[in-house]
């Protein structure tokens, strides 16, 4: 929240990931995606951050790199005042305790020759220092937590429903007492009738656990209603960050105004004027010179075509990478 | 719109026996669409809606299913007759279908632009070259740029919004009167949805084709559908024009479904929930099917499973109690847990 202001858990300062392609022309100038390119946020102790952006903006690469599972090219990154970046692989690997991840599908995510209580034993059987009571306690223990029961403990995941599975990888993001835990598209795998019951079950598990989420999504509803701050991405960029609520009520990015007015209401009533972006998303390949949203926003200009705007801080809170903020008529 | 109905499909089911058991996929469905009608409709995964287009089509192969229909009739013809041949000129020229998933409804290693020819050759009897202008002519129609370009382009060139503009294309090519869009954008990105279903409605109200739109998600729905059904475990819970059906659902399933719609223009700090999951198409609960998640379950519901009744208005709606309905039970209106706010779920 706004009010107290807290300490930041992690903080990724300039941080860019670019992967190198395959191929091409010899001797030609190797080619690169620029899956992120040079973000700097800060994710506060304790909330919720979401991330939000189409597919392929680099909202996962991000993720990724803040759990050390691919390597930046260059930034840095702080967890808990640690630089995890300048860390020698030991000890990066005990610092990356506190950090764990809940993935988006649980068909995949969840071994399915594991039983239960093997799957969410599993992180404590590598870090070690359990005897086999402890475990099992603590399993049963984490079962509970996650709205399960003991009973379901020999079963295997294919006895369960996408519901039942993704509060099986709960359990088994949070078995180590995580500070830190990366939601990646937690509910879209699912049926539109449990998504409610995950999401209230995380929103639980923050309160009672006091960890701190990177909530990434592309429902902006859902970001709306669980992240206090967020960050909306684009091609690698971010676009505007800050507190959730001055950004839905205010925006002033184009691309953050087209991406909220896409979002189709389930009201019949209203129709509202909605802005349909003409054209796709460019290819990371080869990112736009200057303002990346330039190929598809309606206000482009010369200058967005050549220079990159660097952010801005347009009200408390606020801040936006625009040459030019502010509303944009609709179509 | 007109009233001409252009599919009029009754009693229909599908089962799926394996060795473990039977799977009853479709117990007894009813549809009827109108000429240039957009009907929906909706459901979680498994509750048979799918299953239900594929019947319509008859593209499901048997064995496994085994369908059983009173009545499959498409403009005036009965579709039960038809042979297999038949449904080969069928298909693709008069009712045609989008899937979900363009990258595998399209061949990898055929252009699309071949894929496009081959519907016009086999329906429309075009030489290869008409073919192509016709191809060329389709793809300018769903809004793919520079489509002379593209039309010697592989799928995996394309974006995945371009592919479905694709797949549209080819269900349109030989205007159709009837299409089944199976999740046409639900695999697609927020802003190239809006971009996808605009094309999606443009082109259906032009050539005034009926739409059978399948899909799990309600603001598709708000967004296209002219009547909703509503789909549970395999048989149709609710039957109602869009506006009375968002306005004032009668089945508490809908009511929750459109409860647990995170919205835009409200705040809320708790996510309204359905409780439990839906149950294992091989072991439906006895009654009626929603009962074990129905916050107004009664003994009756519990026993027997509700009729589809007609509400009046073009609804029906296959419950016992259904949400401010007139046929409330007595002890239903004792526990006081029906009827007292009939639009809100909590």
């Amino acid at each position: 929240m706004s009010e107290n202001i807290s300490l930041p858990l992690v903080r990724v300062e300039d941080l860019s990931v670019y992967f190198p392609v395959r191929g091409g022309v010899p001797f030609a100038r190797k080619k690169q995606v620029k899956a992120v390119n040079h973000v700097s946020l800060c994710v506060p102790k304790g909330e919720t951050f979401g991330l939000v952006g189409e597919s392929g903006c680099g909202k996962s690469t991000l993720a990724n790199a803040i759990l050390g599972m691919v390597k930046p090219t260059g930034g840095k990154i702080y967890f808990k005042d640690q630089e995890l970046t300048a860390l020698p692989p030991k000890a990066l690997r005990q610092a990356r305790r506190d950090m764990q991840m809940i993935f988006q599908d649980p068909f995949s995510s969840l071994n399915p020759r594991f039983d239960v209580y093997r799957l969410i034993s599993e992180p404590m059987l590598i870090r070690g220092g359990y005897t086999k009571a402890e475990m099992e306690a603590r399993v049963v223990e984490l079962l509970g937590l996650v709205g399960l029961s003991a009973d379901d403990l020999h079963r295997y995941p294919s006895d369960f429903s996408g519901g039942q599975r993704q509060r099986i990888g709960i359990a088994r993001a949070i078995s180590l007492n995580p500070e830190f835990l990366v939601c990646d598209e937690p509910v879209s795998a699912l049926d539109v009738s449990v998504h409610a019951q995950i999401l209230n079950l995380l929103m639980d598990l923050q309160k009672r656990l006091g960890m701190t989420y990177l909530f990434i999504s592309h429902n902006l509803a859902v970001v709306k209603d669980i992240c206090p701050s967020v960050a909306v991405m684009y091609l690698g960029s971010v676009m505007e960050t800050g507190v959730t609520k001055t950004i839905f009520r205010n925006p002033l990015h184009p691309y953050t105004q087209s991406l909220l007015s896409a979002v189709l209401d389930v009201d019949v009533d209203s129709r509202k004027q909605r802005i349909i972006l003409k054209g796709e998303i460019p290819s990371p390949i080869d990112v736009p010179a200057g303002c990346p949203f330039c190929t598809r926003c309606p206000k482009a200009t010369d200058r967005c075509r050549s220079e990159q705007p660097k952010p801005v801080l347009a009200e408390p809170g606020h801040f936006v990478c625009c040459h030019y903020p502010g509303p944009i008529e609709a179509e | 719109m007109t009233d001409k109905t252009m599919l009029k499909v009754e009693n229909l089911k599908v089962i799926f026996p394996n060795a473990a058991g039977v799977v009853r996929a479709v117990e007894g469905v009813d549809l009827t669409v109108r000429e240039g009608e957009c009907v929906a409709i909706v459901g979680e995964s498994g509750s048979g809606k799918s299953v239900t287009s594929l019947a319509v089509m008859k593209l499901l192969n048997s064995p496994p299913a085994v369908t059983r229909v009173d009545t499959l009739e498409f403009d005036g013809r009965d579709l039960r007759q038809a042979t297999e041949k038949e449904m080969l000129d069928i298909r693709g020229k008069e009712m045609a279908m989008i899937f979900q998933d363009a990258l595998t409804a399209l061949n990898p290693v055929m252009t699309i632009g071949h894929q496009l020819d081959e519907v016009f050759i086999r329906h429309q009897h075009m030489k290869k070259k008409e073919a192509k202008q016709a191809s060329i002519l389709a793809l300018r129609l769903v809004g793919v740029p520079s489509p002379e370009r593209r039309y010697s382009d592989f799928p995996h060139e394309l974006s995945g919004g371009m592919r479905q503009r694709v797949l549209i294309a080819m269900a349109f090519a030989c205007n159709p009167k009837l299409i089944i869009a199976d999740e046409p954008t639900t695999a697609l990105d927020v802003t190239i949805q809006a971009q996808v279903l605009d094309v999606l409605k443009n082109m259906q109200r032009e050539h005034s084709t009926s739409l059978i739109l399948i899909t799990h998600d309600l603001s598709v729905v708000a967004h296209m559908a002219d009547t909703v059904y509503v789909m549970y475990c395999g048989r149709i819970v609710e039957k109602a024009p869009l506006k009375e059906l968002f306005h004032r659902p009668l089945h508490p399933y809908t009511e929750g479904l459109l409860a647990a719609v995170p919205r835009l223009s409200e705040e809320n700090h708790q996510f309204i929930q359905i409780p439990d999951a839906v149950p294992n198409p091989m072991h439906k609960p006895a009654g009626c099917t929603f009962h074990p998640r129905c916050r107004y379950c009664t003994q009756q519901c519990r026993d027997k499973m509700p009729p589809l009744q007609d509400m009046g208005d073009g609804r029906q709606v296959r419950c016992w109690h259904p949400l401010g309905g007139p046929n409330l039970t007595e002890d239903a209106l004792q526990d006081g847990s029906v009827g007292k706010e009939a639009g809100r779920y909590e």
